[in-house]
């Protein structure tokens, strides 16, 4: 069931609806992580034996039950987590830890309260060494500002700011570093329904013209399909990947109905049986 | 074509949040007027009162109380000695404040010099408090083994009355200040150091996993996001800290001492001065509001993102 999609002959990699490449990027073999529970003194696995190659340029979703792993996914790829077992490389080298190359979204926007929104923006360029001039990264900062649509709001603090503005704080913190990764941990799931499919929209604009590569956590099944070129649905804990399946849909996809599309809705029902009995004995509280 | 039709009108679907959040732009001219007209009508009275309201009804409160209180202590209903009038409280408040003592008087010193020295001591003894106890919760907050160690001195030390140690000071030191300004340090600390401890122990774990994932170094996030984070938690410390020194210091110069406006409390009880005595109560309650007051200012003003504060 663990695919490695690096050598397979994709022909939506071709068809120009894909946006990623051939070349791996990440790639994790094996990997088992987990966490330490301190109160209770025990070691608690959170993914086990985990494979998958994540290809430059490509906008892979993790989708899962809550509780499954996947925000423990993203923190590998991070490097704020490590692995027990198996590897992790990110473009050809074994992730010890954090780097400029890899920036997140949090669920919970994760900005510092004490910091105006553009110190938040500035806030990755101090700690990283990233040797530019204090020039240059004004006129970053200004730029991403300018993206996200905020100008006008760089005083202002996150507190007197809605959720969704919250968030485009948050996504031009990640971006404004210019990573080559994009780790998103469910960015959208606080928002507003209107407000979210917006801001999916935005988000696809922003990694289409940054040509980011994107691994996009969600426990929505519709999100997954409208923004990502690949989906990995995880089991839930310890997670395991169940499904790996290709989004074969037109992009940029927010200007066209691709909900209305019949390959949309057949690509949902699939995923839905995938997904339903987890998702049901979740709902019933059985773990 | 398409394409950048379809981009423009998402713009358009952030854009209207934004402008949303600055103004509510009104399209018909003429009701626009009308409305205006009302609002500014509205504006000059409901701005006023709202602005300054709450100030008018606690002034006109206490002014019915202190009269009431006036006619009840004249009206003879208790003894004089017990109960002053409003009026000689506030006339011996006004003197003790404003005049030197007369070298001839029953009690050394006025008003104004032992609240003076009262305040010494206190700002001696919290002082000191802050200097050992911000430190010591920080590092037990930062650090597993400090914390172990230290935590059960702490709530050993917080929750036994610090009163209950006075005869114990006054044994080692006498009636000095030095035993004063024990007594308000470790009444102080343990608010102080609680605070700041529980200020670090509960840091978004979130905002330190954004701070690593963005390259911050240990250093970096204490510097950068748990200090900033426990700043108000020791405030409220602080503020905790100085209610509890100005308690012991009261206390610690009931007991012994010659100074301090504990110790005019209970000279004024010796002689049956009670306008004394009452301007002192007084006194200490517009002391302690005072500090209330400043310290929640310096709050607001430090941290206006978090309003309320733990513990």
């Amino acid at each position: 069931m663990f695919l490695d999609v690096t050598g397979r002959d994709d022909a939506s990699t071709n068809s120009g609806d894909h946006r990623g490449t051939q070349q791996p990027l990440i790639v994790a073999k094996n990997m088992t992580v987990g966490y330490k529970l301190h109160r209770e003194r025990k070691l608690l696995t959170a993914l086990r034996d985990i494979t998958l190659t994540v290809n430059r340029g490509e906008f892979v979703c993790l989708l899962g039950p809550s509780g499954c792993g996947k925000t423990t996914f993203i923190n590998a790829i991070s490097g704020i987590v490590l692995p027990w077992e198996g590897t992790i490389e990110v473009d050809g080298a074994p992730v010890t830890g954090p780097g400029p190359d890899r920036a997140m979204v949090f669920q919970d926007y994760a900005l510092m309260p004490w910091r105006t929104v553009e110190s938040n923006i500035r806030m990755p360029f101090e700690f990283q060494k990233l040797g530019m001039s204090k020039q240059q990264i004004d006129e970053r900062v200004e730029r991403y500002l300018d993206l996200v649509e905020l100008k006008g709001f760089e005083k202002s603090y996150p507190y007197e700011l809605s959720g969704g503005m919250r968030q485009r704080v948050g996504i031009a913190r990640a971006l404004a570093t210019e990573p080559t990764i994009l780790l998103a941990d469910e960015p959208f799931a606080a928002i507003d329904a209107m407000t979210r499919e917006a801001m999916q929209s935005e988000l696809e604009r922003f990694v289409t013209k940054t040509r980011q590569t994107v691994v996009f956590i969600t426990h929505s099944i519709d999100e997954a399909i409208t923004l990502g070129d690949r989906i990995v649905v995880i089991s839930r804990r310890p997670g395991r990947i169940k499904e790996v399946l290709d989004v074969n849909l037109p992009r940029p996809r927010f200007d066209q109905d691709v909900k209305s599309l019949p390959a949309y809705s057949e690509l949902r029902e699939r995923i839905w049986s995938l997904v339903k009995d987890e998702a049901l004995s979740g709902a019933h509280g059985e773990e | 074509m398409e394409l950048g039709k379809g981009r423009s009108s998402v713009r358009g679907a952030w854009g209207r949040i934004v402008a949303d959040t600055e103004t509510n732009t009104p399209t018909d001219p003429k009701s626009f007027e009308d409305k205006d007209r009302i609002r500014t009508a509205g504006f000059s009275v409901g701005g006023l009162w709202d602005q300054y309201g709450s100030h008018v009804v606690t002034v006109v409160n206490l002014i019915c109380f202190f009269i009431l209180w006036e006619v009840f202590a004249r009206s003879g209903v208790v003894n004089k000695v017990f109960f002053p009038t409003a009026s000689g409280m506030f006339g011996t408040l006004w003197e003790g404040l404003t005049r030197s003592a007369p070298p001839d008087a029953i009690i050394s010193g006025q008003i104004i010099d032992h609240l003076l020295y009262t305040l010494r001591t206190l700002s001696i003894g919290v002082t000191l408090a802050c200097l050992l106890g911000v430190p010591a919760g920080l590092l037990m907050g930062g650090n597993r083994y400090v914390e172990k160690i230290l935590s059960p001195y702490v709530w050993g030390m917080a929750s036994l009355p610090r009163i209950a140690l006075v005869p114990l000071f006054i044994l080692f030191m006498g009636f000095t200040v030095k035993m004063q300004i024990t007594i308000v340090t470790l009444s102080a600390l343990f608010p102080i150091v609680i605070n700041a401890w529980a200020g670090v122990k509960t840091t978004e774990k979130s905002l330190i996993a954004a701070a690593k994932v963005f390259g911050a170094s240990r250093t970096n996030i204490y510097v950068h996001v748990v200090l900033p984070y426990t700043l108000p938690f020791i405030i409220a410390g602080i503020q905790q800290g100085i209610g509890r020194g100005m308690v012991a210091v009261i206390i610690a110069e009931i007991f012994g001492g010659s100074n301090g406006l504990g110790f005019l409390i209970t000279r004024a009880a010796d002689t049956f001065n009670s306008e004394l005595m009452y301007a002192v109560l007084l006194l200490l309650v517009i002391i302690s509001l005072s500090f209330i007051k400043i310290t929640r200012m310096i709050e607001i003003y430090i941290a206006p993102w978090r309003q309320q504060v733990v513990m």
